[in-house]
Order: structure tokens, then sequence, then C-alpha cells
């Protein structure tokens, strides 16, 4: 039996390895290449390419935005998806099936499509725009897409479903009854989630965080289409300078740095998460 | 048993230009990369399904990759072994295509309608793939904002703040309008953008968007912006598919001219039967029609364009006038540069 | 009815079905009563009612003639021990007994010095910093009664507290609670299935069925005097004969009794089958109940010995102490028993 496992595992060994690790090295060595003055790619072994993004100022703030998006977004989308997850994991309601469904239905949807219908809703003409208006709380439209503030709405909702479920997942040590213990030691029901359902879900922020975290830092679509060209990430210039400024060794070398970092965030996430569920 | 049918067409496509007389003998499939949408219609319309009634024996596939940047970097990717046979991209991607060998050079012994178009679409390619099609940056304008834009300077008008949508570097709207905004101001973009980057600076805080998604027009028509970048061919069309709702403006302080080159993919599979496409793509009937259709200036210097397109494109001499000479190379040189001070100063600016 | 703890026509429905049926008690200060009832019968109910866990439908809750009924769980100072005793997985043993103390604001100091008291009671000194799940279900049981005990609830309540135990560790257990429960003078109120550990822990058993007390009483009534046929059969075994009427008599399996006619057409007669004793077919048994059977089978269960008697009627168990001499299986037999053992219901009471 045992001689047989790696046989099982060969198909979706061949699996990772062409789809993703031979892609990876290919993406590596396009980092060493170097691009002539009009940007045509000269094949080379060099590190120029390296020097240079890591000289120029702008890769800080683009890691930066990147880091600061992400921590928002996900931030906000903990503090919507936790009360949901909650809801969702207890509640023995009729409700609790459809709920479910809406939760994780943005999963379903294509972010392009999501992003415009994020555009009919914050725009300068758009719902909330409208109803702020027609009501009388605000005389000029307050700007809630192509900027930051879009951006950070947009990701939140794009992350929630994932957050959602990586909460539902990690709620394991969540017990009702351990919440009707605190309440029968004198503990109110705000002070009992305190000192009880907090510290028990805490494992469950960690992963739903960082899964939220990752997943921000790799969104493309949303920056781009929400960002209206004013928001700079690592994951929208990777592309720009793939497909737009057909600099490829510029656009594998951030995409490395970006995968590097990514791999050191989930590391710490996994190390957070295992450290709470202690 | 062909023999009688190839006979007759031979005839008949003898009268309308040699270049289809020598593509008559070839067949099989090929492959052509280009922009798809309403480019892929109008071409297939106009160009391609003439080709294929003239040269039954091939099927032409349409593909698409995106950008041109992304064409190009298909084609990159494709190298050892090419799945294109035929590509048209924007000047400023080809060039790098043509430098990293991925398109072969063209002699004029095997393209004789090389000597038919005009002496910029030859320099466009140099020894390469020529000029296929003309464009121009204009301003696309909703056909409802009064006063309307009548002057590249209008766009500082105060009732237009959050109403513009301008697409910025490293998009080569973004490139054109700088050149354009430098020349307004009395400078040259070869030496220096400064003076453009301040009034762009000024520009930002009226900027909706600096990349419109989809793309201009439908901002335009759904009412977010007022005014957008955008190409001249392309609005044309829209203009005329909105039944007027949307305006292209051809500022009088000049404009850039846009640059589709054909190129013939080096190592490609059916090589025969991509150069008589390339071969008629830049042919009088089919830079004609295509002109006719989608308002793209014709390169083929000898094409008779109707005049009520040929006023519509770059082509007609008041316009071309305009022009700002433009090399798109020294751009490419300091496309970097223009990009991070966009980057810097004016998008910052509109923060 | 007045009392220290005094439930009054407490009505809980779900949905359709009543879980607890206008239930009434009243408990002394000091005394430990059991809520006993096979599962679904409402006892649990009524006991998170009591918590506060659950929010009647309608009656009321007195706690030393206060009405706490409205009052929210967390401010009824009552003592919980739950079934899985819910321990917080995240907090030493120390700070899970101090709980309730933090909640309610005591000093430091004193917290850490009842904490220690409560686990000296719990027999448990030393094992403060442990996490829970380092405890065995032993000690896992004796740091919730000590969480539950260390904040002088008024009540302590105990959710089917010794199930999770194993049978050796559970009489241990079902001791010391009594004792600890007895030396603390603790108003106590049992939720169990286990009839031994109603029998054994508390001054009185509050038998449940069907969401209504069927029966209150101390052990020895419940036991020998049931006040209905399903408080007879739940609590400790019966077996129950068929009798009907002949004439003026009473027959059962198809002998003659000597017993009064208590006027209704056919009902059955309940005997603990210890109550019965065997005896040769020959053998006369006077002004005894009696009827005829042979040995079906013999079952030696230790300290005593179980013996499957057949009838016309059918079957019955006869309860023997071990050691004697047995009937040979086939064995033609009498049983009898005394006519005021026999535990007779109403046909329509169940």
């Amino acid at each position: 039996m045992n001689t047989r496992l790696p046989l099982l595992l060969l198909p979706a060994a061949v699996f990772v390895l062409g789809i993703y690790a031979w892609p990876t090295l290919l993406l590596l060595r396009n980092a060493f290449n170097e691009v002539g003055p009009t940007g045509a790619m000269i094949p080379a072994w060099s590190l120029a390419t390296l020097r240079d993004v890591f000289a120029d100022g702008f890769t800080l703030e683009l890691t930066r935005n990147s880091l600061l998006l992400s921590a928002s977004a996900t931030a906000l989308a903990l503090l919507l998806a936790y009360p949901l997850s909650l809801f969702l994991f207890r509640t023995n309601s009729r409700w609790r099936g459809p709920l479910a469904v809406v939760a994780i239905l943005p999963m379903l949807v294509s972010g392009v499509v999501r992003v415009f219908g994020w555009l009919a809703i914050l725009g300068d003409r758009g719902l909330v725009n409208s109803v702020l208006q027609s009501v009388g709380l605000i005389s000029a439209p307050l700007k809630l897409v192509f900027n930051w503030t879009g951006v950070t709405i947009g990701l939140t909702e794009s992350i929630m479903p994932y957050m959602t479920l990586a909460l539902l997942a990690g709620f394991g040590r969540l017990d009702r009854t351990l919440e009707e213990a605190a309440r029968s030691l004198g503990a109110s029901p705000w002070r009992g989630f305190l000192r009880v359902t907090l510290p028990l879900s805490l494992p469950a922020i960690a992963l739903a965080g960082g899964l939220g975290f990752v997943l921000s830092m790799s969104a493309y679509i949303t920056p781009k289409l929400l960002g209206g060209g004013r928001v700079f990430v690592l994951a929208t210039e990777i592309f720009e300078q793939a497909t737009t400024n057909t600099n490829w060794p510029v656009s594998a070398v951030l995409a490395i740095y970006t995968l590097v970092l990514l791999l050191a965030l989930l590391a710490l996430a996994q190390l957070a998460s295992r450290a709470l569920a202690r | 048993m062909l023999t009688r049918r190839i006979a007759l067409r031979t005839g008949l496509a003898a009268l309308a230009a040699p270049a289809i007389a020598r593509a008559q003998k070839v067949g099989g499939e090929i492959t052509l990369m280009a922009y798809s949408g309403i480019f892929q219609d109008n071409y297939t319309k106009a160009v391609i399904e003439p080709f294929i009634a003239a040269n039954p024996g091939v099927k032409v596939n349409f593909t698409s990759a995106g950008t041109s940047a992304q064409m190009v970097g298909t084609i990159r990717a494709q190298k050892a072994d090419p799945q294109v046979d035929v590509a048209i991209m924007d000047v400023t991607t080809s060039t790098i295509g043509n430098i990293e060998g991925l398109f072969d050079k063209l002699s004029e012994s095997e393209f004789p309608v090389l000597n038919e178009l005009s002496p910029e679409a030859r320099a466009a390619g140099g020894a390469f793939g020529p000029a296929v099609t003309f464009d121009h940056l204009v301003l696309a304008q909703d056909s409802a904002l009064k006063p309307q834009l009548t002057k590249l300077a209008d766009l500082w008008r105060p009732d237009l703040k959050g109403l513009l949508a301008i697409s910025a570097p490293p998009n080569i709207q973004g490139l054109a309008l700088t050149a354009m905004v430098e020349k307004m101001e009395g400078g040259d973009y070869r030496k220096s953008i400064d003076a453009a980057i301040r009034r762009l600076r000024e520009l930002a805080p009226s900027v909706n968007t600096f990349e419109p998604n989809p793309d201009g027009y439908a901002l335009i028509l759904n009412g977010v912006v007022k005014v957008a970048t955008a190409w001249n061919a392309r609005t044309q069309l829209v203009a005329d598919q909105s039944a007027g709702r949307v305006v292209p403006l051809l500022p009088p302080e000049g404009s850039v001219f846009q640059i589709n080159t054909i190129n013939l993919v080096a190592g490609a599979k059916n090589r025969a039967a991509g150069a008589a496409f390339l071969a008629y793509a830049l042919s009088q009937p089919a830079q004609k029609a295509f002109t006719e259709r989608m308002f793209y200036a014709p390169t083929n210097a000898r094409a008779q364009i109707a005049p009520a397109a040929m006023a519509r494109t770059a082509t007609a001499p008041d316009i071309r006038a305009r022009m700002i000479p433009v090399d798109w190379n020294d751009i490419l040189k300091m496309r970097d540069q223009w990009n991070n001070r966009w980057r810097r100063e004016v998008i910052a600016a509109a923060r | 009815m007045t009392g220290y703890l005094e439930l009054t026509g407490l009505h809980k429905r779900y949905g359709e079905s009543i879980a607890v049926h206008d239930v009434s008690l009243a408990i002394g200060k000091g005394e430990a009563v059991a809520l006993l009832g096979p599962s679904g019968c409402g006892k649990t109910t009524t006991l998170r009612m009591l918590a506060g866990l659950v929010d009647p439908d309608r009656g009321t809750i007195r706690v030393d003639g206060a009405d706490i009924t409205r009052l929210p769980a967390h401010r009824r100072n009552m003592g919980y021990v739950f079934q899985s005793y819910a321990l917080f997985p995240h907090l030493s043993v120390a700070r899970n007994i101090g709980f309730g103390l933090e909640e309610r604001g005591v000093a430091r100091g004193d917290i850490t010095r009842r904490v220690g008291d409560a686990l000296a009671l719990v027999h448990l000194a030393g094992l403060e910093r442990r996490r829970p799940r380092e405890l065995s279900g032993g000690q896992q049981q004796r740091v919730a009664l000590a969480r539950a005990l260390v904040v002088h609830p008024s009540v302590l309540l105990l959710d089917e507290s010794l199930s999770n135990l194993d049978a050796k560790l559970r009489d241990a257990m079902r001791h010391e609670i009594r004792s600890i429960q007895k030396s603390l003078d603790i108003t106590t109120l049992f939720v169990t299935h286990d009839q031994v550990e109603a029998l054994t822990m508390c001054d009185r058993i509050a038998v449940m069925h069907r969401g209504r007390i069927a029966q209150i009483g101390t052990p020895e009534d419940i036991y020998e005097r049931p006040a209905a046929r399903f408080v007879a059969e739940f609590v400790g075994r019966a077996n129950a004969l068929a009798a009907t009427r002949d004439g003026g008599g009473i027959r059962i399996w198809g002998a003659a009794q000597p017993m009064n006619d208590p006027g209704w057409p056919s009902f059955d007669i309940l005997i603990r089958p210890q109550r019965m004793r065997l005896l040769p077919s020959a053998e006369p048994t006077g002004d005894a109940m009696r009827v005829e059977g042979r040995v079906l089978r013999r079952a030696f269960v230790g300290d005593r010995v179980e013996v499957l008697v057949e009838g016309p009627g059918g079957q019955l168990t006869v309860e023997l102490p071990s050691g004697g001499t047995l009937p040979e299986e086939g064995t033609a037999i009498a049983v009898a028993w005394r006519p005021q053992d026999n535990l007779i219901f109403p046909p329509d009471a169940a």
C-alpha cells in the first residue's frame, strides 16, 4: 500500500509542476533579461532590472499602497463578515440556507460584472449619490469611485465571501454552551463575547484575515477598474508593465517580489493562527 | 477542373490589382492577429471577406490577445512555434517585434504594393511591415454639452470639473496627449514636457478617471463623463451608431497620428498565404473599403476614397496640416520617464 | 406551596410541541431535588428556564421570595454545571474557576484565595495552571463544579452532570457531590435520566413525563408508592400482569386472586420482581397472590438471580438473592406475592 501512494500523487505532482512550477520558472527567467531603449527584450543573465526596480522609489510606494489597501479592505471585510459568519454558524433559522448563499454569491459572479455593479452604485450619478442628493444631505456628489475609496469598497466586497467561508470553517471551537456558561457565571452577553467567543475565534480571524489579505494583495480587476487610474498597487503594475509597456523583465521582477511578499505574509498568518489556537 | 474558374477570376482580379493576381495560387489556413470588437467586425467585412472571395482556397482565422502589447507578447511567447501568420498592431509594439526578430522584413520585389504606400506608411515600419491604418487622437464629447468644446485648451474649462475621462500613460493616448499639450504650450516634446506636465497637473482635478473602462465612449453614453480622449476612427463610428450623441473634435492645436502596422510573423506556418493577405490588406480596394467603413485613414496613397469618408479621416488635407510630426520611436525611449512624471506630478494632484 | 425556590405554572412550547407544561415545584433551602425522566420529558428545558437560558412562555420563578422570571441569566446568581462541563478551553483551571468572581468584580487577592479553597473542596489543589484539555473527565467535572460553587450561588443546577463519566467514577462523584451539597447546605436541582442518581443523591425526586411532573416525593415514595403507572415503570422495574374480572372476583393468568374488585373491566397489576417469590407448584400460599407457570430461563447477575417464568398469560421476571437453590429450567412452578405489593392504576392513567 505504501508503495502505491507516491504513484497516486503523480498526476497531482505533474499537474502542479506543469501548471504552476514551470511557468513560474519561465517567469523567473524573464526577470534576468534586459530591456532595450524602445522596449525590446534582450535575452541576458543580468541583475540590472532587479536593481532598477528596487532603486525606483515607486516600488516602495506600490508596496505601501498594496499593504495599506489590503489591510484596510481586510479589516473592513472582517468587521462585516465576522458578525455574519457568527450568525450563520449559530442560527437554526430557516433563513440560514438562503443567507449563506447570498453571503457567498459574489464568488460566483465575475469580478468584472461586480465592479460595474459598484460603478452603478457608487458613481457620481449612482445610487448612493442620487439618494443622498435627493434627500438633501449633500449638494455635490461624493467621490466614491475611481479613487482609493472605491477600490477599498470593491475589494472589501470581493474578499468577504472567502473570509466568511474561512471564518465558518475556523469556528470549530466555538460552542454555544461556553457562552451560556459565561452567562451563568455572571457575564453579560457582551462580556461573554469579549471573554469567550472572541478569544476562541481568534484562530478563525487570523485564518480569514490572512486569506483576505493575500486575496487583496493579488487582486487586479478591482483596483484596475474602480481605481480610475489613481490607485497604483503591485498587481496592477505587474499587469501594466506586461500588457501596456511590454516590459516583461520589470513585470517578472515585481511578480516574484509580490510572490515572496505573499508567501512571507501567509507564513506569518499561519504562525499567528497556530499560536492563537493553543 | 479548376483551371477555368481560376482563369476567369484571374481576368477580373488582374483588372483590380496585381497583388490579387499574385495571391491566387495560395491555399490553406492563416491566422490573423488584430484588435477584437468593432475592429474585428469591420475588418472582417471590409477586408477579410473580399480576400477570401478572391482566394477560395484560403481560410482566415481571426484572433486577438487584447492590447497591442499583449499581441506582441503572445507572438514573443510563440517564437519557437508561431501560431500567427499576420499581425496588425500599434507601431510602438511592432517596433519591439521588429527588433526582437519576431517579424519578417518585406521587400519591394515580393510586395510591389509597397510602392503604392505613402512615405509615412513606409517609414513607420522601416524594412519591416508598413503602416496599414492611420488614426489620430481626438476629443470625444457629449453632444449635449453646451457650449461644445472647440479646442484642446477648452479641456481646462471650470464647468468640466469631474467630467473628463483621460487615458493616462503608459496608454499611448496619454503619450499622444502629452505631446499635444506641450505643442499647445508652444513647446516641443522632444526637448521637454515640463509645460505639458504643469498644465496637465492643473487639469487633474477635473479628471473623473485616468483609466476609462470599458472605454471613454461608454462613459459618455452612460452620462458618467462629458469628454474623453479617443481615437478618431472609433469615435466616428460611435458617432454614427449613437445617432450623433458622441461628437469627435480634432483640436485645432494639433493632434498625433496613431499608426497600426501589418506584419508578417517570422517563421509563419503558411507564409505564402500570409504574404498574399498582407499584400491584399495594403492594396487599394482593401484600403478604400476599410476607410469608408471605419474611417481609419488609408496608407495606400493611390486608394480612391469617397470624399465623405475622406473628410472624416486624417487624410483630408486641412486635417493633415494640423498633425504634429511625432516619431513614436522617440516617445518610446521617453515613455517610462513620462509615465513616472504623470504618476507623481499629474495623477497625484488629482487624489 | 412555599419554598426557597418556587416554580409556578412554568410553561414552554416550541412550535407545536409543548416542552414544559405548567410545571410547579417548591424546593426548600438546602434541599436537593432531582428532575427525573426520559429524554424529551422537559426536565432540561425546566432547568434552563431556571438558569435564564430559556424564556418561559408563562409562569414564575422565585428565589427566596424574589421574582426572577424576567431577570437575564447573568444576574440570577445560579451555579450551573453543564453536561459537557463547558470549561473554557483557552483559560487555565484557575481562570475558569475564577471567571464568575472576576465578573462580579471580586478583588484579585480574594479571587486567588477563593479559587484555592474551591479547588481544595473538589480535591484538585495544585492544578491551577492546567488547561482543561490536560485534565481527565472526572477532574473536568470537579472543575466545573468548583466553578459553579465558588460564586456562592443561591441555587446549584446540575444538568446530567455525571453522564459522561464511567460507571465507577460516577459512583464516587455521586457521593462526593452529595456530601459537598450537604456540607454547603446549598439548594440544588439535578436533572437526570438515571434513577440511581436520582434515588441516591436527592432528598426528593420530581418525575417528569411529557412536560408535566408526574409525581413528587421522597425516593421511597416514588419507588414504593408510584402515583402513576409511568412512574412505577420508569423508576425501578415492574412486571405488568393483565387482570380480568370474573363474576365478583379477579383472575390473573386464569387463577382466581384474593383481592378486591376495583370496579374496572380490565386492568394491569404491576409487581416489582424482587417482591415475588417462587415455590413448588403444589405448595399452598394462603391469602397471597399467586400464578402458575414454568421456569423458562435463569440469569445469574452476581448478587442476584433473575428467573423468567412463562405462564398462560405471558412472562414475568422474579428476582431472588443469589446463593439459594434454584428450580431447573422447565420445572412447573408457582409465583406468589403479597397483595399489598400490588401496584394498581386506573386503566386510563398512563
